[in-house]
């Protein structure tokens, strides 16, 4: 299988954030977690303002500092289809992951003295089901898949305001941007 | 106050003692049956290997929206919630999926702040005891029998000494449908609320004018007929945020199809950025004169459709008046000042609404020039006091270009579950079977705009010109968090402590039973056996039992029967079916629309096996889906396609045959000159509407708010951390949502206020603190606080530090006796003390 990756339409989102509490749900999350986060950015003056947002949870990058960083070996991508899985009994807690992601997407979680991350809903996707965040969004702003056919499909910019340079890990994800997001 | 907090945090403590859990060792599912345990690590690895069930669950908030909402239970645990998967998605068949506070909602039934056990007031005594101590007394868990015991004898003593009309029954309005209304109409009575809240003044002008029997609401084009404007004016209406489901994506179809959208708003809103192509910012409470300019622009640049004008409406000028009508007060010389001297032009318009005079010009053009277009409001302009001119004016404007009766033109507040699908329920419930308990003292019945003067001083209105005197001594409140949701809350909390007796039910120390002497603890909708919940025209949700009654909770009917018991009331009256029958009344007679839309036929098939495997009574039937399918599915969703004989435009008909098929007024037509609606107002008497809309500025409008030195106005919005008030406690949405106070950035910057500041929020009414959010999307001059906070005083220094907008807005009564929330006027400050965000708030957990 093809490495997966997310799309997100950022026109369309309204920041209803049910990603996040889908993502919050099926991950069982506490508060003070969050595997995926919506971010709103805004600029320009009134009565022209300018508003997008951002909902964004690990890239499952090429390159991910995480897995490299991660002296135990509990990151590690998966084979088939290069999710980047995350081993907690492997996990010692050193946060190395947290301090390595550009994107800040492995979160150290006080309670249990480790890491966790987004795993794409391994589970889910194993059994045919779209990942959580992406079966919650209203708006259809959300897709996964093959992420070279979702760069076929809506381009390939991973370069927008407020995220780092897609050199560094080489994300697989791919934004269409409203034009005040781009780079 | 902070004894109560204090004590909460104890209790926080304790608990987590008593689990003798440590953090942790913990995995975060909870456990019902026998309390919100936590289940320790191995229990959790054990039920993540067995085979859960997934159930549908209830969503039955009044949220604006209604989708399919699923609990995947594993041995009685609740591990976690999906939406919509019944079928595959697709613009045209969409799944019903919820918003992020339907996805949280085993945090706020299993939330460690249910109440758990009956409680009363340490220092309660009956006739109240110290009074004074209401909001910030202990609280003591009584047994069921003794809060039983304590209703009934209060309710005996109430009604000995003061009578009937003393029970103030707020919750549920008039009509006398729910729980505590039942027993006490069966007891003698009680005094109930009027007035709407929601639809603002859109109701009785919305009717009147057109003779339809409803409030505009489900009018308009449904999702495919949208897909027909050429433009499409969102005037107040944010759907993303106050219709979620499908609305805005529903609304992006429209787009995709072709239709360019105009937003008018004081906020630059998430639906102005995702579909607007043009954001109109208008003051708050002022757009009626937006749309007399508009109105002045079409008539002197000769852009009126006459032919529309003479055959479907009566009163648009001197030539088309109603028999005995002043022939000069008709509206076409209103707006020309020909009588009055004051023409109503885009340049007088400006002035007051603050849109630019070639903006209007510009608007008014595009507007009369396009066809179809479709105005669709929200409630929210129309939530204003005096707020009866609003609606007439802009269904005025849309009658002025023709603009209505063509598929993906129209002009109503399609709002709500039927926002972006309008038309009649292409599905819909049997009734339930029980009968309403009359009121045999109906005629007391206060308005929202005056029950807490009434409570304080002892008067209502009855109608024009007619005070009555009334002593309300008990408060019963449950179901709808009256104290919290209706303006005025600074009097509510007064009038509570007045009273000899308040008594709350609910899941939760919400605002109401905070203030009460006695707090009954309930069951959610998951705890119960399930019951139907009608959304948009497609849909019909069929939710079941997730879990087992928390704790002590208890259903308002079981509560209601027991004291019924008590006070020697016939149960049968109070309680007359079963719950099994109740629902199986409502599956058996539901009926969907023909795919001819030739009319309905019933929805469910029973055989004789589900109904006794229900436990209700019935004859076994034939209908499009099984029994099974609808359970296991928990929806029935109609087929749908672009062109199918259920498309539908309010008022084809009458527009192909104005003559033959008249509305249901009193000229057969539209009227701009409706003196049945002026009469109405006038005999409600609170105010008088004109029989054409004019504009009469709003009680704590624009210009009050400039001659009594309140420089902002501010707009109370829907929320997305809730629905209405309810969920504003679960930590989740708390963290993603956090109550802050919009303000535009120069004038933050006038009084040196950053996002994030404190800043204390004052109007005539109250005083709430929140953070500044400091953007440029909002119109200088006002500001913008979420609705439906839990109110949380400060008692020392009188300021409610969750923001309520209870709080802030104002306890008046004017036009239909709607509530006015969007003409408020108020101060903002600096504040001097640090908040903490909400999420971090200790939790209302008592026992």
């Amino acid at each position: 299988m093809a490495q997966l990756g997310f799309y997100y339409d950022m026109t369309i989102c309204t920041s209803c954030k049910v990603c996040q509490i889908a993502c919050s749900d099926k991950n069982d999350l506490e508060v003070g977690t969050l595997f995926r986060k919506v971010y709103n950015f805004e600029g320009g003056e009134f009565p022209n303002p300018w508003a997008y947002n951002l909902s964004i949870a690990c890239n499952h990058c090429a390159e991910p500092k995480c897995t490299k960083n991660c002296p135990t070996g509990a990151l590690y991508k998966r084979e088939k289809d290069g999710i980047v899985m995350f081993d907690e009994g492997k996990c010692i807690g050193c946060k190395m992951c947290t301090w390595s992601c550009p994107y800040g997407q492995p979160k150290y979680i006080e309670s249990k003295g480790k890491s966790g991350k987004c795993n794409f809903c391994v589970d889910l996707i194993d059994a045919g089901e779209e990942p959580a965040c992406v079966a919650a969004c209203q708006m259809r702003a959300l897709e996964f898949g093959d992420i070279e056919e979702l760069r076929k499909k809506y381009g390939s910019t991973a370069d927008i305001k407020g995220l780092p340079d897609s050199g560094i890990t080489k994300p697989h994800l791919t934004i269409h941007p409203n034009k005040e997001a781009m780079k | 106050m902070a004894n109560l907090v204090e004590k909460a945090i104890n209790h926080k403590l304790n608990r987590r003692s008593f689990l003798g859990l440590s953090a942790g060792a913990v995995a975060a599912v909870t456990l019902p049956g026998c309390g919100l345990q936590k289940v320790d690590a191995d229990k959790a690895a054990e039920l993540s290997q067995m085979e859960g069930e997934w159930i549908t669950a209830a969503c039955w908030h009044n949220c604006g929206g209604r989708c399919l909402n699923k609990a995947y239970v594993v041995e009685g645990v609740v591990i976690r919630q999906k939406t919509d998967d019944t079928h595959p998605d697709s613009p045209d068949f969409p799944q019903q999926r919820g918003c992020a506070r339907g996805r949280s909602h085993r945090k706020m039934v299993l939330g460690a702040d249910r109440l758990k056990y009956p409680m009363k007031r340490k220092n309660w005594e009956p006739g109240g005891g110290k009074k004074e101590l209401r909001g910030k007394d202990e609280w003591v868990r009584i047994s069921w029998d003794e809060a039983l015991d304590i209703m009934a004898s209060e309710i005996m003593r109430i009604k000995d000494k003061y009578g009937n009309a003393s029970f103030f029954a707020p919750a549920g309005g008039s009509g006398g449908g729910m729980e505590p209304q039942r027993l006490l109409n069966a007891y003698g009575g009680c005094t109930e609320r009027w007035g709407n809240v929601s639809w603002g003044s859109w109701p009785d002008v919305y009717s009147t004018v057109t003779g339809l029997p409803n409030n505009g609401a489900s009018s308009g084009n449904d999702r495919f007929r949208l897909r027909d404007s050429k433009l499409i004016i969102l005037w107040g209406a944010n759907p993303a945020q106050s219709s979620q489901g499908l609305p805005t994506y529903n609304y992006l179809q429209a787009k995709k199809a072709g239709a360019k959208f105009i937003v008018i708003d004081p906020l630059y809103t998430e639906s102005a950025r995702t579909l607007g192509d043009q954001w109109i910012p208008v003051r708050p409470a002022t757009d009626t004169t937006l749309l007399l300019g508009m109105a002045h622009y079409i008539i002197t640049n000769n852009l009126l459709d006459q032919n529309f004008l003479n055959n479907c409406t009566i009163g648009f000028d001197a030539d088309h008046m109603p028999a005995g009508a002043d022939p000069k007060e008709n509206f076409k010389d209103y707006v020309l000042g020909t009588f009055d001297g004051t023409p109503k032009t885009p340049e007088w318009a400006s002035e007051i609404c603050g849109v630019s005079v070639d903006i209007i010009k510009k608007f008014a053009h595009e507007y009369a020039t396009t066809k179809p277009a479709a105005i669709i409001s929200g409630g929210a302009p129309a939530r204003i006091n005096n707020g009866e001119h609003l609606p007439h004016a802009m269904m005025t404007l849309a009658y002025m270009t023709g603009n209505i009766g063509i598929p993906g033109a129209g002009v109503s507040p399609n709002m709500h579950n039927s926002a972006t699908n309008a038309g009649p329920a292409l599905v819909q419930p049997g009734g339930n079977g029980i009968p309403k308990v009359n009121n045999p003292i109906a005629k007391s019945r206060i308005n929202s705009g005056e029950m807490w003067d009434a409570v304080l001083d002892g008067q209502f209105t009855e109608s024009k010109g007619k005070k009555v005197d009334v002593n309300i001594q008990m408060i019963w409140n449950w179901f709808s968090h009256t104290l919290n949701q209706r303006a005025g809350a600074t009097r509510g909390i007064e009038a509570h402590k007045k009273v000899e007796f308040a008594v709350a039910q609910n899941l939760f120390l919400t605002t109401d039973a905070r203030y009460s002497d006695l707090v009954l603890p309930v069951t959610s909708q998951w705890e119960r056996l399930g019951g139907l919940l009608t959304g948009n025209r497609e849909i019909l949700i069929y939710h079941t039992q997730v879990i087992k009654p928390l704790f002590e909770a208890k259903s308002d009917m079981w509560i209601v029967t027991e004291i019924a018991k008590r006070l020697g009331v016939d149960t049968k009256i109070v309680n007359p079916i079963t719950e099994e029958q109740e629902l199986y009344n409502q599956i058996a007679g539901a009926t969907v629309m023909k795919a001819d839309g030739s009319g309905y036929e019933k929805l469910v098939t029973f055989t004789a096996e589900d109904i006794q495997a229900l436990g209700a009574k019935g004859t076994p039937q034939t209908g499009r889906i099984s029994y099974q399918e609808f359970k296991e599915k928990g929806i029935y969703q109609v087929p749908r396609s672009r062109g199918d004989k259920l498309e539908f435009t309010s008022f084809e008909d009458f527009l192909a045959d104005p003559v033959g098929k008249k509305l249901a007024t009193p000229s057969g037509k539209f009227e701009i000159y409706c003196d049945t609606l002026s009469k109405k107002i006038d005999k409600i008497g609170f105010s008088t509407k004109s029989p054409i809309p004019k504009y009469d500025p709003p009680l704590e409008g624009y210009e009050d708010g400039v001659k009594d030195g309140y420089p902002f106005q501010i707009v109370t919005i829907h929320y997305y951390r809730r629905s209405h008030s309810t969920l504003d406690n679960v930590p989740w949405l708390r963290e993603a949502f956090p109550q802050e106070f919009w303000m535009n950035a120069g004038d933050a910057a006038k009084l040196g206020i950053k996002t994030n500041d404190i800043v204390k929020v004052s109007s005539r009414h109250g005083v709430a603190i929140r953070p500044a959010y400091v953007t440029e999307r909002i119109m200088p001059g006002v500001v913008a606080l979420g609705e439906g906070a839990w109110v949380e005083m400060d008692e020392l220094a009188g300021v409610d530090k969750a923001g309520s907008t209870g709080i802030i807005n104002g306890h008046i009564a004017t036009g239909q006796g709607h509530s006015g929330y969007n003409s408020c006027n108020v101060k903002v400050e600096k504040y001097d003390k640090p908040l903490e965000p909400d999420y971090k708030w200790p939790q209302r957990i008592i026992f």
